[in-house]
């Protein structure tokens, strides 16, 4: 205990009441505000900038700077039309779907069953094992290509979404286990020792105790990797071989090569990208933060 | 019952095969049945790919034999690669470089002409003398060459040449000259663009190959030559004086940003800021297809021959092969077609490529600029294939140091001469 | 509950008194699946890897040994991949080098200050939604947001267009080799600086605001809070984010496939890129594979640093 604990003194809170002293603490705050609002045009400018030209004629874009537009105030959907219908975006859109869905299921499932294992069932080695899993974390991914495609193709799974779900699941599980299990091991021993006593077998401790009061840790990670996977391109790059097939991010980066210089496309594509994993985020942001301090910050 | 079905199944059989040997040209015990579909693999896309489904339509209106495009316009060798990987490669693929080609020879992932049951030497008679030396590795005939461009044309706007007084220049000299002439005249006489480096390295192949001679341009890019040789630094010296920001318009550092598409644009767009732009011989097709369509060929639009130096005119070509991957059915029909006049005429006829099928005569080309594009390669003193395109596949990039040296930077040569070496050891 | 249940010494073993069978069967289905997963699909390739680092691996396959030819030539004949002729020495090891010294520290300082800043104003939570909005856009579209911004005309280019105000000319961000690593590491920064506040934030939220309060009394100034009181109290997580942010940089491929494929030339190339490139363009799989290993190797001290103090917390 500080000394300034110790010693009871007056209140330290002092939020200002008069509107004097709300002004006087505003104007102290200047330089604060001054450069949090600079850092806050730094950060949304280049992302609204491409937005707005997304939404400008072709021929605005290469004559003047998205900001003039403000002065003109013209705006189209041609782009988006464009991008939509001639580029096959709608249904590299449901591929895109396809992939994030099971990818991000599967791995919810397999990590946290793992997670419970690595908290609340005793077994040799298990410590061991656990620091082993999260090491692998750091593997990269260019690794597994070659190997994993030649396992792949005698059993089919080079075509079709097999290989990718496979793939995807395979190396966000050293992330999960290491994430959920950080968080299992918080929740109340008593609970789970009330509950095996109660003649709970361990899938039903796992299903009516551990699981319900995760949720917020496996939404995290839920969403983490939804995101990851909705935003990958390498994996899709190797993974998927059909063009038929191919997701978002490969479809645009192909439009990147294709139309360097057509940006009333890319900007389109580019947000066309972007909508879902902006939504996801701006919804459920409470979740993201919370799997983010999860394991780092106690 | 046993023996009736027995009878039957023999007489099938001889029926079918009585069929399969009288039906189709091609030699060989079976044909193809109509309805087989193979995939053939490429980068190309916009007005190219068009021009190569006509190809593609025509083979199967001849043969029945449905060939699906598959584009890859980007990371082609890894999209090759992973297919191979997976056991699922495309069953033909064109090949867009020869160091490329002798990578994938050597791994073992193309299958030899002579194994599908065709003839190298019987083909030889299609092709013009060292034609099919293209598309050989290690003795053995793996691809063909299917299409070419020169590389040797410089366009320009004939209408603003007229306007401002100037003629196309022969020879090098004259060439430096001209530029400085358009300059003082108040316009910027090159379009350029630098951030697609193998405009450079085609600049660069050019000129070199008239400058240092055809034997030193063989030399050079089989890894005979060292890089470090003065005539490598002469021929950038060259390039140099006449890629500088006096004579390209928006000057070298815009030049280094933009791509090669947009350089096309400086001259023949709508609103052009330059008169010349120097690619191969398929700048006309992009720039009247995509990036001007008003552009009329003879006014708007033409080419002269990239000008000599110290009278040598050598011609540079690009071209693609192609390579069988499998042995399916249809892939040796496929290969063949691509041989023969029946493919050469109608792709020669859409104006994008010059076919290296002897037999497609030049009144195929559709308009005088391709015409006259097969005239210059076939009346060349000395015809060189693209050099950037013979190094092998983990060559350093050559198009990067000659980005480096029109930009002023000085460009170390002892240092690519090493990693070439190496990747001609490694391959 | 009157029951005395022993208490084993282990907070999270499993109490009671079942057979050890049916530990058996729960570890199959719990663990189970992931243990196959991750030998199959992670521990296999990497062994694969490994092996491969020392054949000439035509295909990605083993085709002929080479031994140590892979990494003799990346560390002392590729230039590209390191050069230590030069001072300093360039290279993509050199890059990524660059990378964990720049962005690591840019990232933690921006992530600290905004921190800090958010703090003391009511829009906090707005503030940190902006900062940490990159985090959900892929690389993909990141890499379409900036070479907007790059542009080298100053009609189209955000950053050319504000030079072109101060009569400055329009600079190849992109293109210039001197500057395209600082380029990209400016991006890299961009999209992380959010991550790193988040984390920060919270960790500045749990000093006790007492301590901070009393200091106030006693007269310190804000930076004086700042240096003495709060980076000392966050330099665990300050450490857990360092390393997190390193591990990125080792693997860093994305936003440079993306952005530049490791140009111009091979200016801006990273490990991560160069492993890419060797493989699969150059076809030389086995030293695509030795880059890996390489990779591996400078994460290994990381790995062991991070096992350690991870049983140091399990312990407390």
């Amino acid at each position: 205990m500080t000394q300034a604990e110790a010693i009871p003194g007056p209140a330290v809170q002092h939020s200002p009441t008069t509107l004097a002293e709300r002004i006087v603490r505003f104007a102290n705050r200047t330089p604060i505000h001054i450069v949090l609002g600079l850092i806050g045009v730094v950060w949304l400018a280049p992302t609204v900038g491409l937005l707005v030209t997304s939404f400008r004629p072709r021929s605005d874009i290469q004559a003047t700077g998205w900001w003039e537009t403000f002065a003109t105030l013209r705006f189209t959907s041609e782009n988006y039309e464009q991008v939509l219908g001639s580029q096959g975006l709608v249904g590299a859109f449901v591929n895109t779907v396809i992939i994030s869905v099971p990818s991000t299921l599967i791995p919810l499932t397999v990590a946290s069953m793992a997670a419970f294992a690595f908290s609340w069932i005793k077994f040799p080695l298990r410590d061991s094992l656990f620091l082993l899993v999260v090491a692998l974390m750091m593997v990269p991914v260019q690794v597994a290509f070659i190997p994993l495609l030649k396992l792949f193709a005698p059993v089919g799974l080079t075509q079709g979404f097999g290989g990718v779900w496979l793939a995807h699941t395979a190396f966000a599980l050293p992330f999960g286990i290491f994430l959920l299990r950080n968080f299992f091991i918080t929740l109340p021993r008593d609970l789970i020792e009330a509950a095996r006593i109660d003649g709970a077998s361990t899938f039903g401790v796992f299903r009516t105790i551990v699981v319900p009061l995760s949720v917020p840790a496996i939404a995290a990670y839920g969403i983490f990797q939804f995101l990851w996977v909705w935003n990958d391109l390498l994996m899709a790059l190797v993974f998927v071989q059909t063009g038929t097939d191919w997701p978002l991010t490969r479809q645009i980066a192909n439009l990147l090569s294709q139309y360097g210089t057509e940006w009333h496309l890319l900007a389109a594509g580019a947000f066309i990208l972007m909508i879902v994993p902006l939504a996801v985020f701006f919804s459920l942001q409470r979740f993201f933060v919370q799997g983010l301090l999860a394991g780092s910050v106690k | 019952m046993a023996r009736p079905v027995r009878l039957t199944t023999i007489l099938l059989t001889i029926v079918f095969a009585i069929a399969a040997c009288t039906g189709g040209a091609t030699p060989g015990p079976a044909t193809v049945p109509p309805g087989t579909t193979i995939t053939v693999m490429s980068l190309w896309g916009g007005s190219e790919q068009e021009s190569f489904q006509k190809v593609l339509d025509a083979f199967e209106a001849k043969t029945g034999i449905k060939a699906n495009y598959e584009a890859v316009r980007d990371d082609y060798a890894t999209a090759l690669q992973t297919r191979l990987s997976s056991n699922n490669p495309p069953d033909v693929a064109i090949i867009p470089g020869i160091g490329f080609l002798r990578r994938f020879a050597r791994d073992g992932s193309l299958i030899k002409v002579a194994d599908l049951g065709l003839d190298p030497a019987a083909l030889e008679a299609n092709y013009a003398p060292g034609i099919l030396d293209i598309g050989t590795v290690d003795g053995e005939l793996y691809a063909i060459m299917v299409k070419f461009n020169s590389k040797s044309t410089m366009w320009y706007r004939p209408d603003q040449y007229t306007a401002l007084g100037v003629q196309p220049a022969a020879d090098w000299d004259a060439f430096v000259q001209l530029l400085t002439d358009i300059k003082a005249k108040g316009e910027a006489p090159l379009g350029l663009g630098a951030k697609d480096s193998w405009t450079l390295t085609d600049w660069f192949e050019n000129i070199y190959v008239r400058q240092a001679g055809v034997e030193k341009y063989d030399q050079l890019f089989s890894g005979e030559l060292p890089w470090t040789d003065p005539s490598v630094a002469a021929a950038v010296a060259e390039l140099t004086r006449v890629l500088n920001d006096d004579n390209v318009a928006g000057g070298i550092d815009a030049a280094l940003g933009r791509g090669f598409v947009d350089g096309i644009g400086q001259a023949f767009s709508a609103n052009p800021d330059a008169i010349m732009y120097y690619e191969g011989g398929f700048v006309g097709g992009i720039a009247t297809g995509q990036v001007n369509t008003a552009l009329a060929f003879g006014e708007t639009i033409d080419w002269f021959d990239f000008p000599s130096v110290n009278g040598g005119n050598a011609v540079t070509i690009g071209g693609d092969v192609i390579a069988a991957m499998t042995k399916n059915p249809g892939v040796k029909e496929f290969v063949e077609f691509m041989t023969t006049a029946d493919s050469g005429d109608v792709w020669a006829g859409t104006g994008a490529i010059i076919s290296p099928v002897k037999a497609v005569s030049s009144d195929v080309y559709p308009n005088d600029s391709a015409k006259r594009e097969a005239a210059q390669v076939a009346n060349a003193s000395a015809v060189r294939f693209d050099g950037s395109d013979l190094l092998p596949a983990g060559s350093p990039d050559l198009g990067a140091e000659l980005q480096k040296a029109i930009r002023g930077d000085t460009v170390d040569w002892a240092t690519f001469e090493q990693l070439v070496q190496t990747a001609w050891g490694n391959e | 509950m009157g029951v005395a249940v022993p208490q084993p010494a282990d907070p999270t073993a499993e109490g009671g008194d079942k057979p050890g069978g049916s530990v058996r069967a729960s570890l199959l289905v719990f663990l189970g699946p992931a243990v196959l997963l991750l030998l199959v699909f992670l521990v296999y390739p990497t062994l694969y890897t490994i092996a491969l680092a020392f054949d000439r691996g035509r295909r990605g396959e083993f085709t002929e040994f080479v031994g140590l030819r892979n990494f003799e030539q990346l560390l002392t004949q590729d230039p590209n991949f390191i050069n230590f002729s030069t001072f300093p020495p360039s290279g993509a090891l050199w890059n990524n080098v660059l990378w964990i010294v720049f962005y690591t520290s840019i990232v933690i300082f921006l992530g600290l200050i905004i921190a800090v800043m958010a703090t003391r104003v009511r829009y906090e939570s707005i503030i940190k939604t902006v900062v940490f909005l990159p985090m959900a856009i892929a690389a993909t579209a990141l890499a379409v947001i900036w070479i907007f911004v790059y542009a080298p005309s100053s009609k189209i280019g955000l950053l050319n267009a504000i030079l072109g105000q101060f009569g400055v000319a329009p600079v190849s961000w992109l293109g210039d080799p001197g500057l395209v690593n600082a380029s990209l590491i400016a991006v890299g920064v961009w999209g992380s600086v959010g991550f790193a506040t988040v984390i920060l934030s919270a960790a500045i939220k749990s000093i006790s605001s007492e301590i901070i309060e009393a200091a106030r009394v006693d007269g310190a100034s804000e930076i004086h809070i700042f240096r003495r009181i709060i980076v000392p109290m966050v330099s665990l997580p300050i450490s857990v984010l360092a390393i997190t942010l390193i591990v990125n940089v080792i693997k860093l491929f994305d936003l440079i496939f993306v952005m530049t494929r490791g140009g111009p030339g091979t200016a801006s190339r990273v490990i991560g890129f160069t492993m890419y490139q060797e493989s699969f363009p150059g076809g030389q799989f086995g030293k695509g594979a030795a880059v890996a290993v390489i990779m591996l190797i400078i994460l290994i001290p990381i790995m062991i640093f991070n096992v350690r103090r991870f049983r140091t917390e399990s312990v407390t």
